[in-house]
This record gives structure tokens, C-alpha cells and sequence, in this order.
């Protein structure tokens, strides 16, 4: 989908704002919505506390989200995927309105970066081999900041399709509906975002000199 | 059935692990998986890896208060 189609999608849905704010709904079609989106509301409010890293603002977005869903509930056809429009208007609502004005993090040049570069760097780590068990030290060590923080510093571009598939478990096609670009663009954006994630939870690893000392307060398990 | 090497079984990982690969690659890839200890401790650290990253990055459900606070803008 080019950005042409990209746009009209946004006018489209726009348009069935301005529609909506004619439309009379009944306390039938009310009740239909709250059953409807009720179960998504956990899922809907994490994605806003990932996309803006910042609590009130996650509010707002979830807020802008149900207003505009509930003012184009009547172009929601029965029986389609209630999940992938929901989270089709928390996009277009967050790229609208919502997202960071500060500078974009630079993309990390990944020439020499494969699916496989974490457990690479383990394995090659003089101080890592010497635990043992390489990898188990590595998983048990890294903390959500770690984690929450490798997830951030991705260019946006890549950080809304990671989150997407990693996080809220969409397939491709959902996510290509979601984002409205072509399947072959979530699946680029995806594999460099999580090369580029590798890259940094590396980064952090490294730092952090998890090896030959005791776990850090607030890593998952102690290590062995 | 056709065999596939290291690199081919590597090279396809997220595919896998999405779950975005035919029924028969998906097969093929699970047998060499299980017998190839090179791949399959690659495979296994990724999955690993996958489930680390949804675990740390999930957050808690809504605020009750919150909830109401929306349900109730439907009302006006």
C-alpha cells in the first residue's frame, strides 16, 4: 500500500468520524460496543504505555482510541477482526497525535549483524564462556530496564512492528493491515528492528558485567 | 522429503518461530531441529530470547478507574 492509499485509509476513516458525530447510536448498539472492546482494553492501554513510554499520555491515546472507535463503530463490519482494527486506529490515532517530536535514534548499521548475533557474542565472550553456560547467564541476567530500554531506543519505524509482532503477537498480514504497507515492508522493518534490538541488549550485557559477579537486584532468577 | 542444510534451517528462525512457513517446511525444519544439536541450541536460545523480550515488556492491566473513566464517556 503506498502512501497515496495510506492516506486515503486515514481520510476514510476521518470522514466515518465526521459521519458518526451525525450518527445517532441506540443503548443497543452501546452495550455492542462495551462487550466488543472490553476484552481489548489491557491489550490497548500496554500498547499505549509502550508507543508514548509515558503514563498520562498513554491515557490520552487509549482515550483518543475508544472515542474513535466507538464515533466509527457502525463502519466495523460483524465477524471481522475486532483486534487488528482496534489496534489499526491506536496507530493511526498515535501517529496523528501522539508521537515523540524528539530526534530519531540513529538506525545501528547491521552489516555484520545475523538472526543469531547475541548468542554469537556470548559464545565468543572470553568472560561469558568462563560461566559455563553462556547463554542461560545472559537470559537470567538481563532486567526489564535492559530490555524496556533496547525496545525504546529502536527508530519508531521498526519499534511499532516489533512491538506489534513481539509483544502484542500479530501475524504479518495483521500487522501490514494494522500499519497499511505491504507484507514485505513488516517483514524488513521487523528483522532489523530485532537485529537492531540484539545489537543493543549486547550493549547492555557488556555494560553491565553480569559475568563473575552477583546477579543484579531485579534480574529474573539467580544465576547458577 | 527433501533435506535441508544448517543454513537453510538457520536462516529461516523467525519465520519459524512466527509461525509464517508452510505445514511441510514447518516439518522439515522441526526434524533437522531435533536432531542437530548446532541448530537446535540456536533455536532454542531465539525462542528463549522471544519470550524474555514479551515477558519484560508486558504491562499490567488497565486501572479499573481508568476503564469506568471511558465506558462513562459513552454516556453524554
Amino acid at each position: 500500500m503506498g502512501a497515496g492509499t495510506r492516506a486515503l485509509h486515514r481520510a476514510t476513516e476521518m470522514g466515518a468520524v465526521v459521519l458518526a458525530q451525525q450518527r445517532e447510536y441506540t443503548a443497543e448498539d452501546r452495550e455492542r460496543f462495551e462487550a466488543m472492546v472490553s476484552e481489548h482494553l489491557d491489550g490497548l492501554f500496554g500498547a499505549s504505555l509502550r508507543l508514548t513510554r509515558n503514563r498520562s499520555r498513554a491515557e490520552d491515546l487509549l482515550q483518543e482510541t475508544f472515542l474513535r472507535a466507538w464515533r466509527s463503530f457502525h463502519t466495523f463490519r460483524p465477524g471481522t477482526n475486532v483486534r487488528a482494527w482496534l489496534y489499526r486506529i491506536l496507530m493511526n490515532a498515535y501517529i496523528d497525535g501522539y508521537r515523540k517530536s524528539e530526534r530519531e535514534p540513529e538506525v545501528v548499521d547491521q552489516e555484520d549483524v545475523d538472526e543469531f548475533y547475541l548468542y554469537s557474542k556470548v559464545h565468543e565472550s572470553e568472560d561469558y564462556r568462563r560461566a559455563g553456560n553462556p547463554e542461560e547467564v545472559l537470559l537470567n541476567n538481563l532486567m526489564d530496564a535492559d530490555v524496556k530500554g533496547a525496545l525504546q531506543s529502536l527508530p519508531e519505524t521498526f519499534r511499532n512492528v516489533v512491538i506489534l509482532a513481539d509483544i502484542e503477537g500479530f501475524s504479518y498480514k495483521e500487522i501490514a493491515e494494522i500499519l497499511g504497507i505491504p507484507i514485505g515492508t513488516v517483514m524488513s522493518r521487523l528483522h532489523r528492528g530485532r537485529r537492531q534490538l540484539q545489537v543493543k541488549l549486547w550493549e547492555y550485557a557488556r555494560r553491565a558485567h553480569y559475568v563473575g559477579t552477583e546477579p543484579r537486584p531485579g534480574g529474573t532468577e539467580s544465576t547458577p | 522429503m527433501t533435506e535441508i542444510d544448517c543454513e537453510q534451517v538457520l536462516e529461516r528462525v523467525w519465520s519459524y518461530l512466527d509461525g509464517e512457513i508452510t505445514e511441510e517446511a514447518y516439518r522439515e525444519i522441526q526434524a533437522h531441529v531435533a536432531e542437530c544439536e548446532g541448530c537446535g541450541t540456536r533455536y532454542d536460545f531465539q525462542r528463549r530470547l522471544f519470550e524474555l523480550v514479551e515477558r519484560k515488556c508486558k504491562e499490567g492491566p488497565i486501572p479499573s478507574e481508568l476503564k469506568e473513566r471511558l465506558f462513562r464517556l459513552l454516556e453524554g
